[in-house]
């Protein structure tokens, strides 16, 4: 398939591998960030590690939507779900969240109205074939997902919709990479940027990483290839001593993003003072809610949300997997307590989360090692 | 997914995946797409052109 084919070109990744090891210093310890969790993804499921110098290491962040929502907005997404009148509707990943007390999925085999939804236009399709119930739209993503949020209610307001709310859970990407960055406990040689945020956003808001902490960014696209010349690119500005964004994914993402989805974004939503993220706890000015214009349409303030903070079970690492911190095969439940069918926590649920995409392809390439 | 079928004043678009699935897809938040365009889609929304023409 043209755009997909020529980017997972074995050869070529074998070519770029070379150029990568050229560039790295032996006894220098290079420590890379890929933020998005459609990264992590594509990293174990081509093995992107093993064609990287052993003192190459890659480390997952907070990029996994599903991931960073804590237990709390999935108890609150709960609440509402059992209500009589409520549709609740969520994108798949979603359903199997836990919260303290199950999933969605659990409270759906109770009896709650919960149905999957591939977009927020779905949910609105379901709102306007059942006048009589409500329907929520549990809205959860970066910046990549929040525009189909922004153009559905946009669309619910022109068309009218009065029995259509949105529980609003979108995240946006730089107060927790400026959280890490702070962090003390995560030493950081550069970033592979988010390819399909910056398709909204751009590239422009990192600068701040060069600027302010002096460390490269590269933005990437999503194939072997993508990722692995954003490594050999980041690797070469280490070496020549400089410090920049730069976007290997220049086919997709132009520098300022995409202005038709930002002017739509500051339309219907505008930044929470501050949102908490799991493993992160309070980040400011993190995450959207509806702008006053479109707070018709905010589930939030249409009921009462009970806005409890639970704090995560004992067992589950997924704090610092988020962070960084540690790797998914290091956690304590890892492929024992916690697997994708068995989840306990979020890292594990989604196919972007660090743990299941480890699960589902790089923890065979380390039983081989093994071996 | 490539845009199969355009309906301009609606901003909708019939598009096919790689693994021939079929949706519609709103592309009001790109500029001028065309049938044998290939968009980036997130929920149901082109949010990018990946590449265009057939």
């Amino acid at each position: 398939m043209r755009f997909v084919d020529e980017f997972r070109d074995a050869e070529l990744g074998r070519a770029v591998a070379g150029e990568i090891l050229a560039k790295v210093k032996p006894g220098r310890h290079y420590k890379l960030m890929e933020v998005c969790g459609g990264h992590t993804h594509s990293i174990y499921k081509y093995g992107i590690d093993d064609l990287l110098p052993e003192n190459v290491e890659l480390v997952h962040g907070p990029g996994c939507p599903v991931c960073v929502i804590p237990m709390g907005r999935v108890d609150d997404g709960i609440a509402l779900a059992r209500r009589e009148e409520v549709i609740f509707t969520c994108f798949g990943d979603m359903l199997r969240v836990p919260g303290s007390n199950g999933t969605l999925l659990d409270a759906k085999a109770r009896g709650a109205d919960v149905r999957m939804v591939y977009s927020p236009l779905d949910a609105l399709r379901i709102a306007k074939a059942n006048p009589d119930r409500t329907v929520v739209f549990f809205a959860i993503g970066f910046e990549t997902t929040a525009p189909s949020t922004a153009l559905t209610l946009k669309r619910a307001k022109a068309e009218n919709v009065t029995n259509f709310l949105c529980m609003c859970n979108h995240v946006t990407i730089v107060p927790p990479l400026r959280a890490l960055l702070e962090s003390p406990d995560l030493r950081l040689d550069g970033f592979i940027g988010p390819g399909h945020v910056c398709t909204v956003v751009g590239a422009r808001p990192f600068e701040f990483i060069p600027a302010d902490y002096g460390r490269p960014l590269v933005v990437a696209g999503f194939e072997p290839l993508d990722v692995l010349q954003a490594i050999q690119m980041i690797l070469v500005q280490l070496a020549e001593g400089r410090c920049q964004v730069e976007n290997q994914y220049s086919r997709v993402v132009p520098y300022e993003g995409n202005l038709r989805a930002l002017k739509v974004l500051a339309e219907v939503f505008e930044l929470r003072p501050h949102f908490e993220w799991r493993g992160l706890g309070f980040i400011s000015h993190s995450a959207l809610r509806l702008s006053d214009a479109y707070r018709e349409f905010d589930a939030e303030a249409a009921f009462d949300v009970p806005g409890v903070r639970i704090a995560d079970p004992k067992a589950c690492q997924c704090g610092e997997v988020l962070k960084g911190v540690i790797k998914p095969w290091e956690c304590k439940v890892f492929g024992s307590a916690c697997t994708p069918d068995h989840a306990i926590g979020t890292c594990m649920v989604s196919p972007e989360g660090a743990c299941a995409a480890y699960y589902n392809f790089g923890r065979l390439a380390r039983e081989r090692e093994a071996v | 997914m490539r845009i199969l079928k355009l309906d301009a004043e609606r901003a909708i678009a019939l598009c096919e995946s790689a693994d021939r699935q079929r949706r519609s897809v709103e592309v009001a938040l790109i500029e001028a797409p065309a049938e044998g365009d290939t968009l980036l889609v997130h929920a149901g929304v082109a949010i990018a052109i990946a590449g265009r023409g057939a």
